[in-house]
Protein backbone atom coordinates (compact mmCIF):
# COMPACT_ATOMS: atom_id res chain seq x y z
CA UNK A 1 0.00 0.00 0.00
CA UNK A 2 2.03 3.43 -1.31
CA UNK A 3 0.21 6.02 1.91
CA UNK A 4 2.20 8.85 -0.18
CA UNK A 5 -1.17 9.17 -2.32
CA UNK A 6 -2.92 10.40 1.13
CA UNK A 7 -2.76 13.63 2.68
CA UNK A 8 -1.81 13.61 6.63
CA UNK A 9 -5.30 13.38 7.62
CA UNK A 10 -6.23 10.55 5.74
CA UNK A 11 -2.99 8.54 7.02
CA UNK A 12 -3.89 9.22 10.46
CA UNK A 13 -7.57 7.74 9.60
CA UNK A 14 -6.26 4.89 7.93
CA UNK A 15 -3.57 3.88 10.51
CA UNK A 16 -6.39 4.01 12.88
CA UNK A 17 -8.84 1.97 10.40
CA UNK A 18 -5.57 -0.52 9.94
CA UNK A 19 -5.43 -1.07 14.07
CA UNK A 20 -9.06 -1.65 14.00
CA UNK A 21 -8.80 -4.27 11.32
CA UNK A 22 -5.88 -6.30 12.59
CA UNK A 23 -7.42 -6.68 15.61
CA UNK A 24 -10.11 -8.02 14.13
CA UNK A 25 -8.03 -10.02 12.51
CA UNK A 26 -6.23 -11.24 15.82
CA UNK A 27 -9.02 -12.46 17.03
CA UNK A 28 -10.56 -14.41 13.80
CA UNK A 29 -7.43 -16.05 13.94
CA UNK A 30 -7.49 -17.11 17.45
CA UNK A 31 -10.91 -18.76 17.01
CA UNK A 32 -9.89 -20.46 13.85
CA UNK A 33 -7.06 -22.09 15.14
CA UNK A 34 -9.22 -22.80 18.27
CA UNK A 35 -11.34 -24.97 15.96
CA UNK A 36 -8.78 -26.37 13.82
CA UNK A 37 -6.97 -27.98 16.19
CA UNK A 38 -9.92 -28.96 17.72
CA UNK A 39 -10.87 -31.19 14.84
CA UNK A 40 -7.35 -32.25 14.03
CA UNK A 41 -6.79 -33.73 17.42
CA UNK A 42 -9.34 -34.04 19.73
CA UNK A 43 -11.06 -37.42 18.77
CA UNK A 44 -11.48 -39.21 22.27
CA UNK A 45 -15.11 -38.40 23.54
CA UNK A 46 -14.58 -41.96 26.39
CA UNK A 47 -14.15 -38.60 28.52
CA UNK A 48 -15.11 -35.46 29.20
CA UNK A 49 -11.44 -34.14 30.39
CA UNK A 50 -8.61 -33.28 27.24
CA UNK A 51 -6.27 -36.17 27.65
CA UNK A 52 -2.51 -35.79 27.62
CA UNK A 53 -1.88 -36.88 23.85
CA UNK A 54 -4.81 -34.40 22.99
CA UNK A 55 -3.25 -31.78 25.01
CA UNK A 56 0.15 -32.33 23.39
CA UNK A 57 -1.59 -32.68 19.80
CA UNK A 58 -3.31 -29.33 20.31
CA UNK A 59 -0.03 -28.01 21.36
CA UNK A 60 2.03 -28.70 18.34
CA UNK A 61 -1.00 -27.82 15.96
CA UNK A 62 -0.88 -24.28 17.53
CA UNK A 63 2.65 -23.95 17.18
CA UNK A 64 3.00 -25.04 13.92
CA UNK A 65 0.20 -23.05 12.83
CA UNK A 66 1.33 -19.85 13.89
CA UNK A 67 4.95 -20.59 12.60
CA UNK A 68 3.33 -21.13 9.26
CA UNK A 69 1.28 -18.09 9.43
CA UNK A 70 4.47 -16.10 10.27
CA UNK A 71 6.19 -17.53 7.35
CA UNK A 72 3.54 -17.43 4.66
CA UNK A 73 3.72 -13.42 6.11
CA UNK A 74 7.29 -13.11 5.52
CA UNK A 75 7.36 -14.55 1.99
CA UNK A 76 4.18 -12.81 1.36
CA UNK A 77 5.62 -9.55 2.52
CA UNK A 78 8.82 -10.11 -0.09
CA UNK A 79 6.68 -11.10 -2.75
CA UNK A 80 4.39 -8.06 -2.62
CA UNK A 81 7.25 -5.60 -2.72
CA UNK A 82 8.47 -7.08 -5.64
CA UNK A 83 5.34 -6.84 -7.87
CA UNK A 84 3.56 -3.76 -6.63
CA UNK A 85 5.89 -1.01 -7.19
CA UNK A 86 7.16 -1.79 -11.21
CA UNK A 87 8.73 1.45 -11.70
CA UNK A 88 10.57 2.68 -8.25
CA UNK A 89 14.03 2.58 -7.59
CA UNK A 90 15.21 -0.06 -5.60
CA UNK B 1 10.75 26.10 6.49
CA UNK B 2 7.45 23.72 5.34
CA UNK B 3 7.79 20.34 4.12
CA UNK B 4 4.52 19.97 2.98
CA UNK B 5 3.44 21.69 -0.30
CA UNK B 6 0.44 23.29 0.96
CA UNK B 7 2.63 26.46 3.21
CA UNK B 8 0.40 26.30 6.40
CA UNK B 9 -0.33 23.48 8.23
CA UNK B 10 -4.29 24.20 8.28
CA UNK B 11 -7.06 21.94 9.33
CA UNK B 12 -6.69 18.99 6.00
CA UNK B 13 -9.32 17.88 4.59
CA UNK B 14 -10.10 14.09 4.48
CA UNK B 15 -11.75 13.16 1.68
CA UNK B 16 -14.38 9.91 2.12
CA UNK B 17 -13.05 8.36 -1.18
CA UNK B 18 -9.46 7.94 -0.11
CA UNK B 19 -10.72 6.67 2.90
CA UNK B 20 -13.15 3.76 1.14
CA UNK B 21 -10.31 2.84 -1.64
CA UNK B 22 -7.70 2.31 0.90
CA UNK B 23 -9.71 0.58 2.68
CA UNK B 24 -11.22 -1.60 0.06
CA UNK B 25 -7.39 -2.11 -0.97
CA UNK B 26 -6.71 -3.53 2.63
CA UNK B 27 -9.62 -5.65 2.63
CA UNK B 28 -8.37 -7.15 -0.87
CA UNK B 29 -4.93 -7.89 0.57
CA UNK B 30 -6.16 -9.20 4.00
CA UNK B 31 -8.42 -11.61 2.15
CA UNK B 32 -5.43 -12.36 -0.20
CA UNK B 33 -3.06 -13.51 2.87
CA UNK B 34 -5.90 -15.01 4.30
CA UNK B 35 -6.67 -17.71 1.40
CA UNK B 36 -3.16 -17.98 1.31
CA UNK B 37 -2.56 -19.41 4.85
CA UNK B 38 -5.49 -21.51 4.82
CA UNK B 39 -4.40 -23.05 1.12
CA UNK B 40 -1.14 -23.67 1.95
CA UNK B 41 -1.58 -24.93 5.05
CA UNK B 42 -3.71 -27.64 3.56
CA UNK B 43 -1.07 -28.46 1.42
CA UNK B 44 1.59 -28.53 3.09
CA UNK B 45 1.53 -29.59 6.58
CA UNK B 46 0.33 -32.97 7.40
CA UNK B 47 -1.88 -32.79 10.49
CA UNK B 48 -0.19 -35.67 12.48
CA UNK B 49 2.01 -33.17 14.32
CA UNK B 50 4.91 -34.71 14.91
CA UNK B 51 6.83 -32.28 16.10
CA UNK B 52 6.63 -28.16 16.85
CA UNK B 53 8.33 -26.61 14.24
CA UNK B 54 8.11 -26.87 10.61
CA UNK B 55 10.20 -29.45 8.99
CA UNK B 56 12.96 -28.24 6.36
CA UNK B 57 10.14 -30.17 3.67
CA UNK B 58 7.21 -28.10 5.06
CA UNK B 59 9.27 -24.79 4.83
CA UNK B 60 10.09 -25.57 1.34
CA UNK B 61 6.51 -26.52 0.66
CA UNK B 62 5.38 -23.01 1.92
CA UNK B 63 7.89 -20.73 0.36
CA UNK B 64 7.11 -22.48 -2.78
CA UNK B 65 3.21 -22.92 -2.38
CA UNK B 66 3.15 -19.05 -1.83
CA UNK B 67 5.47 -18.49 -4.76
CA UNK B 68 2.58 -20.82 -6.70
CA UNK B 69 -0.60 -19.29 -5.22
CA UNK B 70 0.70 -15.40 -5.97
CA UNK B 71 1.41 -16.71 -9.92
CA UNK B 72 -2.16 -18.34 -10.44
CA UNK B 73 -3.46 -15.35 -8.52
CA UNK B 74 -1.94 -12.79 -11.38
CA UNK B 75 -2.96 -15.57 -13.97
CA UNK B 76 -6.40 -15.48 -13.57
CA UNK B 77 -6.54 -12.19 -13.02
CA UNK B 78 -5.50 -11.83 -16.33
CA UNK B 79 -7.69 -13.80 -17.91
CA UNK B 80 -10.62 -11.90 -16.18
CA UNK B 81 -9.46 -8.79 -17.52
CA UNK B 82 -9.25 -10.18 -21.29
CA UNK B 83 -12.95 -11.93 -20.48
CA UNK B 84 -13.75 -8.51 -18.96
CA UNK B 85 -12.73 -6.98 -22.35
CA UNK B 86 -15.66 -8.52 -23.88
CA UNK B 87 -18.31 -6.48 -21.70
CA UNK B 88 -19.84 -3.49 -22.64
CA UNK B 89 -18.16 -0.37 -20.09
CA UNK B 90 -20.84 0.03 -17.01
Amino acid sequence: MDFQRYNQAEQAQIAQMIEHKQMKDFLRLYSNLVQRCFNDCVNDFTTKSVTSKEEACVNKCADKFLKHSERVGARFGELSQQMTPPGSPQ
Amino acid sequence: MSMFGGGFQAQQSVNPQNIAMAEQELDMVTDLFNRIVDSCYTKCISTEYQQNDLSQGESVCIDRCVAKFFDVNAKVGEKMQQMGGGQPPQ
